[in-house]
C-alpha cells in the first residue's frame, strides 16, 4: 500500500539516491537536521554536566528572590504608593461591587432572585430555559446552598461584567487593527491553553488572599475568549457587505455600528457565553485563593474527603452552569431563528418606539411585582425548614461503596483495585521512564515532535518552555505531572476516537450522545473531582479519571464532527469503488479530517493538563500539589515557581500538538 | 463581378462606422460633457506599485513582473468616457481587471496612476469628505453578491444608503418603500435577505442603489449569480431604467450576450487593457484583433448588425424609388423579414435620403459571415488606407 511505503522513515545508511528522495520530504529533512544537531550537542552536554538528570549548573534558584519579593509586598502593602493609589483602588472597587451585588441579591430575596432569573431566561432563551432556571434555583435552595450560591453568583456577575467589558474592548482593538490582532493573537492562544491554576499565584502575590484576587484571576481567565471571538467576529465580516457599505459612502463609525458589530452579533453572543462559562469554572477554582461561595464549600469538603457535603455544593455549581449556558446560548438560536423565519411584520413608518417603551414598562412592573412578592414572603434567604440534607445519606452510600465496590468483586476486582493497577502498572513506569530520560533527550524529542507537527517556531517555543522548567528546578516534578498527562491523554484519545467513530457512523448514537456531551461540556472542571473521589478515593488515579472524563466530550465532539464533515462526494466515490466501511474510515475520512484529529489531540492535551493540575487537590501530587501547598503555607515562592512550571508545561504541550496553519504561512 | 461588389460594400461599411453611433445620435448627447472621463488609468497590486506604470517594468509579462517585483497589473493604461444617459459596458473574462476598474471609479480600490473625472471634477484629488459625498449622492453600486445586511429587513436595507446620508427615519422609509415598489418587491418589505431568492435579493440591491437617486449606477456583474430566466428579467429591468429614466450606467459583465443586450457601447478588456471599445455592432462587425474575433464568433450576427452595414450602393435610379424603406438602425434579422415578405430588395432611408439597398445577397452574406473572413478584412483595411 502506498501509505506504508511513504511512512518509511529515512535511514542514514540508505543509498544516496534513496536518501535524496527521502530528503525531499520536509518531515525527513527536519528530522535529519535535528538529529545532526542532537548528535553534536548531546555528547557535549553529557560530557559537561554528567548525568541524565537536569544539571544543577543550569538551574536558577528563584526561591530566594521570590520569597524576598513576597516579603517586600507584604511589608509595603499598606504603605507603598503603588498599593495605596493603584492596586488598593482596584481591590476596593472589586470588593465594593461584589458586596453591592450580593446585597442586591439578598434584598431581592429568594423569591425575587428565582423569579427574576426565570423571567430573564424566558426573555432570552424561551420557556424551557425559564423552567430550567426555576427548577435549578429551587434545588439550590432545597440543598441548603442558597447563601453560597448567591455569593458565587455575586462574584460571577462582577467578574463576567468586567471580563466581557475588557474582552470586548480588546477584541474591538484587535478586530479593527491588523497590527493589534497580530500582537494579540499568540497571547490569547497561549492564555487559553494554560491551566487555571497558573493564573492564581501572580494575583495572590500582589493582592493577597481574598475576593479581589479571586475576581481578578477570574477576569484574566475569562476575558480571552471574549476578546478572541469579538476580534474574529469583526474580522470575519463578509467583505462583500463591507464593500457595499463603503460604496454607499459610510463613515468609519457608521460602518462599525451599522454593519460590522451587528454582523458579528453571533460571535459576540458566543463570546459572552464562553466568558460566563470560563468565569464560572474559575470562580469555583478560585476558592483556593479566597473566593467564598460554592467552590469554597466543595474545596473544604474535599479536603476532608466529605463526599456528601462536596456533592451538596457541587450540584448547585452544575445547575448554575447549565442555567447560565442555556440562558445565554439560547439567545443565539432564537436570534438565528427569527433571522430565518417569521420576522416581525414591521411596515413602513412602523411603531418601534412605542413597542419598546411598552416592553420596558412591562418588565419594570413584572420585576417590581416579583420583588414585592419576595418581600411579602418574608424571608430574604431560603427558609431553613425547606431544605433537604443530602450530605449524610450520600456519605452512607459512599461508605457502602467503599465496603462493597472498592475491591474484591469477583472477576473484575473493584474501583480501588483498578486505581492501584493504573497507578502501579501505567503511571509509575511512565513517570520513572520520563524522569530517567536524559534531559537533552527529552528536549530533542519535544523539538522533533513539535517540528514534525508544526513549524520551527512552535518547536522552538516548546523546547524553550521545557528547558525553562528545568531552569526553574522543577524538572522531576514536571515529569511526574507529564506522566499523568500522557497516560490520561492516551486513554482519552483511544476512548474518544472509538466513541466518535461510532457516533459519526450512527445518527442514533449521535442523537443520544449530544445532550450528554452538552451537559458535560458546560460543567466546570472542579466538580469532576467529586465523583472520582467517591469512586476511587484519593491519589493520582482519581485525578486521571477526572481528567479523562473532562476531556472526553471535547474529543468526541471534534472528531465526530470532523469525520461527518468529510466530503460526501469523496465518500461516495470510495463506496462506488467498493471500499469497505473500515477502508472508507482509514483511507477517506481520517485523512480528510486530519486537521480536526490534530485539534482533538491538542484539546485533549490542554484539557487533561488543566484537570491533572487541579488533581493536586485530591492527592494528584506533583506541580498541582506544590501550588496548593504554597498557597496553604503562605510559601508563595514555591507556589509561584510551580505555577510558572505549569504555565511552561501547558505552553510546551500546546505547542507540540499545534498543527501547522498553512494560511498564516 | 460579385467579388468587386462585395469589396465596395464593405468599404462603405467601414466608412460608415466612423460616424457616430446610432444610440448617441438618437439621444442627441454627443456634445454633452462625459459623466466619467478616465485617462491612462492604472491599478497595480503589490509592493511599491507606483513604480510600475509607465516604466519598462510594465512591458514585462505578468509572470515575469510578479517574479521580479511581486506586483500584478490589474488595470493597464485604460482610457474611456462614459456619456450621459448611456449604458457603458465593460466586458472581459475573469481576471481581465474589469471589476477592479469599476471599483477604481469611486476609489473603492485606490488607483495607482492616471486620472478619473466625474463631471469634470477630479476624483483622485478628492478628500475623504468629498469622496463620501460622491459615493452617497452621485454614484451608487450594485454588486454581484448583493452585499445586503442580513440582519435588516428589505425595507431597512433599501433605506440604508439614505440612513448613512443622515435622512430622517420617516422620510427614508417612505422613499425606500417607493423604491421597493418600483423594483417589484411590494409586500416583501418586512422580510430579511435570507428569505429572498437570488433575483429578489438583487432587486433589493438595485432598489438600494436607486434610493439615493444617483447620477451614475455602477453594476459589478450584477446578474452573474442568477438563473438564466431571472437574469433576463433583470436585464430588461436595467434596459428599461436606462431607456425610460435616462440613467447613466457602467455595467460590468463577463457575458457577451448580456453586454450586447444592455450596452450602448462596450469596452472589451483583456489582461487589464481595453482591446476594443465601440458599439455592439462595431465589436461584432469589426473585431479589432483575433482575440475579439474569437470572442464574438458565436454571436448571431443578424441580430446585432444593422442594415447600415449590410447595404450596398444604389445601382440605378429606379432602385432608390421602389421597395420597402428601412431605418439604418434596423437589424439584419428584421430586414430579412421585410425583404422576405415583399420578395424585393429594400431601401435604407435616413431623413428622406436613400443611403443604400439591401437585397437577399447582401443580407445573407452578413448571416454567413462572409464580411469577416480574416484575409478579406486585412486586404480591405489596406484598401481603405
Amino acid at each position: 500500500m502506498s501509505t506504508a511505503t511513504t511512512a518509511v522513515p529515512p535511514r542514514a545508511v540508505a543509498p544516496p539516491g534513496r536518501l535524496r528522495t527521502a530528503l525531499r520530504r520536509p518531515a525527513a529533512r527536519k528530522l535529519l537536521l535535528l538529529g545532526i544537531v542532537t548528535a553534536v550537542l548531546a555528547p557535549l552536554a553529557a560530557a559537561r554536566w554528567g548525568s541524565g538528570a537536569w544539571p544543577d549548573a543550569l538551574t536558577v534558584d528563584l526561591a530566594g528572590p521570590l520569597g524576598r519579593a513576597n516579603d517586600w509586598i507584604i511589608d509595603n502593602r499598606d504603605g507603598h504608593w503603588l498599593f495605596l493609589y493603584f492596586f488598593g483602588h482596584i481591590s476596593n472597587a472589586i470588593i465594593t461591587s461584589v458586596r453591592g451585588v450580593y446585597l442586591v441579591l439578598l434584598a431581592l430575596g429568594w423569591a425575587g432572585v428565582t423569579a427574576g432569573a426565570s423571567l430573564l431566561a424566558w426573555r432570552l432563551a424561551g420557556v424551557r430555559a425559564a423552567v430550567t432556571a426555576l427548577a435549578s434555583f429551587a434545588v439550590c435552595g432545597l440543598l441548603g446552598m442558597w447563601v453560597p450560591t448567591m455569593r458565587t453568583l455575586a462574584l460571577m456577575i462582577v467578574a463576567v461584567a468586567a471580563s466581557v467589558a475588557v474582552g470586548a474592548l480588546l477584541g474591538l482593538a484587535g478586530g479593527l487593527s491588523d497590527r493589534m490582532f497580530r500582537a494579540m493573537r499568540p497571547v490569547l492562544d497561549t492564555m487559553q491553553a494554560l491551566p487555571a491554576f497558573a493564573y492564581l499565584l501572580p494575583v495572590v502575590l500582589v493582592f493577597g488572599i481574598g475576593v479581589a484576587p479571586a475576581v481578578l484571576a477570574t477576569v484574566v481567565y475569562a476575558a480571552p475568549p471574549m476578546a478572541r471571538l469579538t476580534a474574529m467576529g469583526l474580522r470575519g465580516t463578509d467583505q462583500g457587505v463591507l464593500e457595499a457599505v463603503d460604496s454607499l459612502g459610510a463613515t468609519g463609525r457608521q460602518r462599525l455600528l451599522t454593519a460590522r458589530l451587528p454582523l458579528a452579533r453571533r460571535e459576540l453572543l458566543l463570546g459572552v457565553n464562553q466568558s460566563i462559562m470560563m468565569a464560572l469554572s474559575m470562580a469555583v477554582i478560585a476558592s483556593v485563593i479566597g473566593a467564598d461561595g460554592l467552590g469554597d464549600r466543595v474545596y473544604q469538603a474535599l479536603s476532608t474527603v466529605d463526599v456528601g457535603s462536596a456533592l451538596a455544593a457541587g450540584i448547585p455549581i452544575v445547575l448554575l452552569a447549565i442555567v447560565l449556558d442555556r440562558t445565554t446560548a439560547g439567545h443565539r438560536s432564537v436570534g438565528s431563528r427569527s433571522a430565518g423565519l417569521g420576522a416581525p411584520p414591521a411596515v413602513a413608518g412602523g411603531g418601534w418606539a412605542p413597542r419598546r417603551t411598552r416592553t420596558l414598562t412591562t418588565w419594570a412592573v413584572a420585576i417590581a411585582a416579583v420583588v414585592a412578592l419576595g418581600r411579602a414572603a418574608g424571608a430574604k434567604s431560603w427558609p431553613d425548614h425547606w431544605t433537604v440534607a443530602i450530605a449524610t445519606p450520600v456519605n452512607t452510600a459512599k461508605d457502602w461503596m467503599v465496603d462493597h465496590l472498592y475491591s474484591g468483586i469477583p472477576g473484575i476486582g473493584g474501583t480501588a483495585d483498578w486505581a492501584a493497577h493504573y497507578t502501579g502498572w501505567v503511571l509509575d513506569p511512565l513517570r520513572d521512564g520520563l524522569q530517567g530520560l536524559p534531559w537533552w533527550g527529552a528536549l530533542a524529542l519535544v523539538a522533533a515532535l513539535a517540528w514534525m507537527i508544526g513549524t520551527w517556531r512552535t518547536a522552538l517555543t516548546a523546547t524553550l518552555s521545557l528547558a525553562a522548567i528545568g531552569v526553574l528546578g522543577r524538572w522531576n516534578v514536571a515529569m511526574d505531572t507529564l506522566s499523568q498527562v500522557l497516560a490520561a491523554v492516551a486513554v482519552t484519545l483511544v476512548a474518544g476516537f472509538a466513541i466518535a467513530v461510532v457516533a459519526a457512523r450512527s445518527p442514533r448514537v449521535d442523537r443520544l450522545l449530544r445532550p450528554v456531551l452538552d451537559v458535560f461540556q458546560t460543567m466546570p472542571q472542579f466538580v469532576y473531582l467529586i465523583p472520582v473521589v467517591a469512586l476511587f478515593g484519593i491519589g493520582r488515579a482519581p485525578a486521571a479519571a477526572a481528567a479523562i472524563v473532562y476531556a472526553l466530550p471535547a474529543v468526541v465532539r471534534i472528531v465526530s464532527q470532523g469525520l461527518r464533515q468529510a466530503d460526501p462526494a469523496a465518500l461516495e466515490s470510495a463506496r462506488s469503488l467498493g471500499a469497505t466501511g473500515g477502508q472508507q474510515l482509514r483511507q477517506v475520512q481520517f485523512p480528510l479530517a486530519r486537521a480536526e484529529l490534530l485539534l482533538a489531540v491538542n484539546q485533549a492535551v490542554v484539557l487533561v493538563l488543566s484537570v491533572v493540575i487541579i488533581g493536586g487537590l485530591v492527592g494528584g501530587g506533583a506541580l498541582g500539589y506544590e501550588v496548593v501547598f504554597g498557597l496553604a503555607q503562605g510559601d508563595l515562592a514555591t507556589g509561584l515557581m510551580a505555577g510558572t512550571a505549569i504555565a511552561c508545561l501547558g505552553l510546551m504541550l500546546d505547542r507540540v500538538t499545534q498543527p501547522t496553519k498553512p494560511k498564516e504561512g | 463581378m460579385p467579388t468587386v461588389d462585395m469589396n465596395a460594400e464593405t468599404v462603405n461599411d467601414l466608412n460608415d462606422l466612423k460616424k457616430p453611433n446610432a444610440v448617441g445620435e438618437a439621444h442627441g448627447m454627443n456634445e454633452a460633457p462625459p459623466v466619467f472621463s478616465v485617462r491612462n488609468l492604472w491599478k497595480v497590486f503589490g509592493p511599491k506599485a507606483e513604480r510600475v506604470p509607465g516604466s519598462d517594468l510594465a512591458d514585462l509579462s505578468p509572470d515575469e513582473l510578479r517574479e521580479k517585483t511581486g506586483c500584478t497589473v490589474a488595470v493597464r493604461d485604460v482610457s474611456f468616457d462614459v456619456r450621459p444617459g448611456e449604458c457603458f459596458v465593460v466586458m472581459g473574462l475573469s481576471g481581465s481587471g474589469k471589476s477592479t476598474l469599476v471599483r477604481c471609479l469611486t476609489r473603492l480600490i485606490e488607483p495607482t496612476a492616471g486620472t478619473i473625472a466625474i463631471d469634470g471634477e477630479d476624483v483622485r484629488g478628492m478628500d475623504k469628505g468629498a469622496l463620501r459625498d460622491l459615493r452617497r449622492h452621485r454614484a451608487a453600486m450594485v454588486f454581484q453578491h448583493f452585499g445586503l445586511l442580513p440582519h435588516r429587513t428589505v425595507l431597512d436595507n433599501v433605506a440604508y444608503g439614505l440612513e448613512i446620508q443622515g435622512v430622517g427615519k420617516a422620510e427614508r422609509r417612505a422613499k425606500a418603500a417607493e423604491m421597493v415598489e418600483k423594483v417589484g418587491l411590494a409586500g416583501m418589505e418586512a422580510r430579511r435577505p435570507g428569505q429572498l431568492s437570488g433575483g429578489q435579493q438583487q432587486r433589493v440591491g438595485l432598489a438600494r442603489a436607486l434610493a439615493a437617486d444617483p447620477e451614475v449606477l455602477l453594476f459589478d456583474e450584477p446578474f452573474s449569480a442568477l438563473d438564466p430566466l431571472i437574469r433576463r428579467d433583470m436585464q430588461e429591468e436595467v434596459v428599461r431604467l436606462n431607456r425610460d429614466e435616462g440613467r447613466t450606467m457602467v455595467f460590468i459583465t463577463h457575458d457577451l450576450s448580456e453586454a450586447l443586450r444592455v450596452g450602448d457601447r462596450i469596452a472589451l478588456m483583456r489582461g487589464g487593457r481595453v482591446v476594443q471599445c465601440g458599439t455592439p455592432e462595431e465589436i461584432v462587425g469589426s473585431p479589432a484583433d483575433d482575440y475579439v474575433r474569437d470572442f464574438v464568433r458565436d454571436v448571431p450576427r443578424e441580430q446585432v448588425l444593422t442594415v447600415r452595414r449590410a447595404m450596398r450602393p444604389v445601382r440605378s435610379a429606379g432602385e432608390a424609388e421602389t421597395g420597402a424603406a428601412l431605418n439604418p438602425a434596423t437589424t439584419v434579422a428584421d430586414a430579412i423579414e421585410a425583404v422576405a415578405r415583399t420578395g424585393a430588395p429594400a431601401r435604407v432611408v435616413d431623413a428622406g435620403r436613400c443611403l443604400g439597398i439591401v437585397d437577399f445577397k447582401s443580407l445573407l452574406s452578413i448571416v454567413a459571415g462572409l464580411d469577416r473572413m480574416p484575409g478579406r478584412v486585412h486586404s480591405l483595411k489596406k484598401a481603405v488606407a
